[in-house]
């Protein structure tokens, strides 16, 4: 039985045009307006209370939109019923009926909408084998482990047959060997089934590895969209690129220097090219990934910055180490395996220039 | 100084440790338990004597010495059957059950997951019932009742008792929805269920707990209630079991006849017995409900 028997169905796109959210005077959702193709895999990204979920919800149909429209396919459901609207929803909690068996539970959807018995058994034996779940459906959830748990709840969606698969935080509960079983789980069934899905998660290692798209949010507007790498690479403002990336990219303030150069802390370093260059004393942020930058052995560099040991993190392939540069700015960077500097070494760093990212006073990309 | 050597011949043996505190503890559990059962093993025993000694301490004489049924036989003798007026007593109590349970649960459902003008208030002032004596409104009541032409009937009576019994049924039903993760119902809108369904066949079965508490409660308190049974009922044989029991106190010449009474209220603990140990589990499980995640 292959999933593509389970999910024969056209899948559809999600559009969402010009939608606000509010409860009562909190506006939580400013004018998100977001094309999702057929087929792609979606993550909403960002820090809590960003209205990620609440997004999510309104696709769903679980919230009432304020403004604006939702599309799934061709049809406007901003006013449609959840169970309308071709979704179906895994929830961080899982929300399986504690009082009905595993295969009730998958089923429900099916038997509420008044479905024969045979096609209800058919189709639950079916998802419940792809899901390795076969053994377990006598059994009711609370004898479950928790990852088995959230196999039903994908399940439940699975024999739905949705257009859209909505996943709000699905990995939370489970403990982290879990998590990176579940997720490759997910990539799986999104492969195979080809149905468009929508994630939401907080954490961006989930957003990173599933995502095909990844929108970032922050209180309530959408600060970026792209591909993984586009928004890892190319962020368009600071929030973005510090947001995505394990750790986290360093950020020291600088000025705009004359001849092309930033001063960064009592240093001067080339500037990367820049189309529109801001003017020489123009206070900047620099921006630098932890793991962009050369060791140099043959003395101090010409265009590049002291690094000062504090403390290391050792990780097994590499180590992460805090120490500070320039006049103590702090700075984190990555080593490779095998370099075990100690504390107070001094490290000298060359610098590539078009690995730095500079943004403004506003923290608005300057490219 | 040496190390612990951890690899000794074997590992030492642990007694449990009985200590002064459990003794102590055992000692006052089962003081307790002697204190709450007393009264039903004297009435119990007290029941099975003859009218003559029925009012003498119950340890000695043993019931065994000339025990007797002559109680049970002039309770069944009194009126209409006893069988009669347990009907009465079961009708009104099951009655009372069912119907705080059925308004209960849609009232609890509806202060738990609607939002609509004045809930806090309306949800304050149905508590606030509790406050009010019941027997401070018993006169009032009975005259809307008669105007009802409900008096001396056991619907009245019905009525009565699920009025009283609302306040604290809402209550518990309110906290057995609120323990109800809001997902599990978005689950199932998303599965197409919604409305009275949601309710059927969602929600009851979890907050199947708090329903049975609130129905036990309200049996237990219709089954055993007097004074609006005394004051609204006038036919003999509407009598339920606690006004039958003042009915047959009276012995002859003023005497009372505390032997009959004794049997009376034996009978009268069987079927509370019976419910509590069947719905015990579910009973507890309501109570807690929602204490703790």
């Amino acid at each position: 039985m292959a999933l593509q028997d389970i999910g024969n169905r056209q899948t559809a796109g999600v559009t969402l045009r010009r939608l606000h959210k509010s409860f009562g005077a909190v506006e939580v959702l400013k004018d998100i307006s977001l094309t999702i193709e057929p087929g792609e895999f979606v993550v909403f990204v960002g820090p809590s209370g960003c209205g990620k979920s609440t997004l999510l919800r309104l696709i769903a149909g679980l919230e009432e939109v304020s403004a604006g429209d939702v599309f799934i396919g061709d049809t406007d459901v901003t006013e449609k019923d959840p169970s309308d609207r071709g979704i179906a929803m895994v929830f961080q909690t899982y929300a399986l009926y504690p009082h009905l068996s595993v295969a009730q539970n998958m089923g429900f959807g099916l038997k509420a909408a008044g479905r024969p018995k045979p096609e209800i058994a058919q189709k639950v034996n079916d998802a419940a084998a792809v899901l390795q779940l076969t053994d377990y459906l006598d059994r009711k959830p609370g004898q479950l482990s928790g990852g088995q748990r959230q196999r039903v709840a994908i399940g439940r969606a699975i024999v739905r047959n949705p257009d859209v698969f909505l996943f709000d935080e699905p990995l939370s509960n489970l403990d982290a060997e879990l998590r990176v079983g579940m997720r490759l789980e997910i990539a799986r069934l999104h492969r195979e089934l080809g149905i468009t899905m929508i994630y939401v998660t907080h954490d961006q290692t989930e957003a990173m590895t599933l995502a095909d798209k990844i929108v970032v949010l922050r209180a309530g507007r959408v600060e970026q969209v792209g591909a993984p790498a586009d928004l890892y690479e190319d962020p368009d403002n600071m929030f973005v690129a510090g947001f995505i990336g394990s750790p986290a990219m360093n950020f020291f303030p600088a000025m705009m220097g004359n001849g092309g150069q930033i001063e960064l802390g009592g240093s001067r370093i080339p500037a990367p090219v820049l189309s529109n260059p801001p003017a020489p004393g123009t206070p900047l942020t620099l921006g630098l990934r932890p793991e962009r930058y050369q060791i140099r052995t043959d003395g101090p560099a010409p265009h590049g910055l002291t690094f000062q040991v504090e403390f290391t993190e050792y990780l097994g392939s590499s180590s992460y180490c805090y120490g500070t540069i320039g006049d103590g700015l702090a700075c984190t960077l990555e080593l490779p395996n095998g370099f075990r500097p100690r504390r107070h070494d001094v490290i000298s760093l060359g610098l590539d220039s078009q690995n730095m990212r500079i943004f403004d006073q506003s923290g608005l990309r300057i490219r | 100084m040496t190390a612990i050597d951890l690899q000794q011949a074997a590992p030492t043996a642990r007694g449990g440790r009985i200590s002064g505190h459990r003794i102590l503890f055992h000692v006052t559990a089962v003081l307790v338990a002697a204190i709450f059962l007393v009264p039903l093993i004297w009435v119990t025993l007290a029941s099975f004597r003859p009218t003559a000694v029925s009012m003498q301490p119950p340890i000695p004489p043993w019931p065994g010495d000339n025990a007797t049924f002559e109680n049970y036989i002039r309770l069944e003798n009194f009126g209409q059957s006893i069988l009669h007026y347990t009907a009465n007593s079961a009708i009104v109590a099951i009655g009372t059950a069912a119907l705080t349970v059925a308004v209960a649960l849609l009232a609890g459902y509806g202060f738990s997951r609607f939002r609509f003008p004045f809930k806090p208030l309306a949800f304050i002032l149905i508590l606030s019932t509790i406050m009010i004596p019941f027997q401070s409104i018993l006169t009032p009541l009975f005259l809307l009742l008669a105007n009802l032409g409900l008096q001396n009937s056991l619907f009245g009576l019905i009525l009565v008792y699920t009025t009283l019994q609302l306040p604290f049924s809402v209550f518990m039903m309110k906290n057995a929805f609120d323990s109800v993760p809001q997902e599990i119902e978005e689950a199932a809108r998303i599965d197409g269920i919604k409305g009275m369904r949601l309710l059927w066949q969602v929600m009851v079965p979890l907050v199947l707990p708090g329903m049975v508490t609130s129905g036990l409660f309200a049996f237990l308190n219709a089954w055993n209630e007097f004074l609006a049974a005394l004051v609204l009922l006038s036919d003999q044989d509407k009598f339920t079991l606690p006004v039958l029991m003042t009915a047959v106190r009276s012995g002859r010449y003023g005497a009372i006849d505390w032997g009959a009474v004794q049997a009376g209220v034996t009978v009268m603990m069987i079927p509370c017995l019976i419910l509590f140990l069947i719905l015990q589990r579910s009973y507890i499980r309501g109570l807690t409900a929602g204490a703790v995640k």
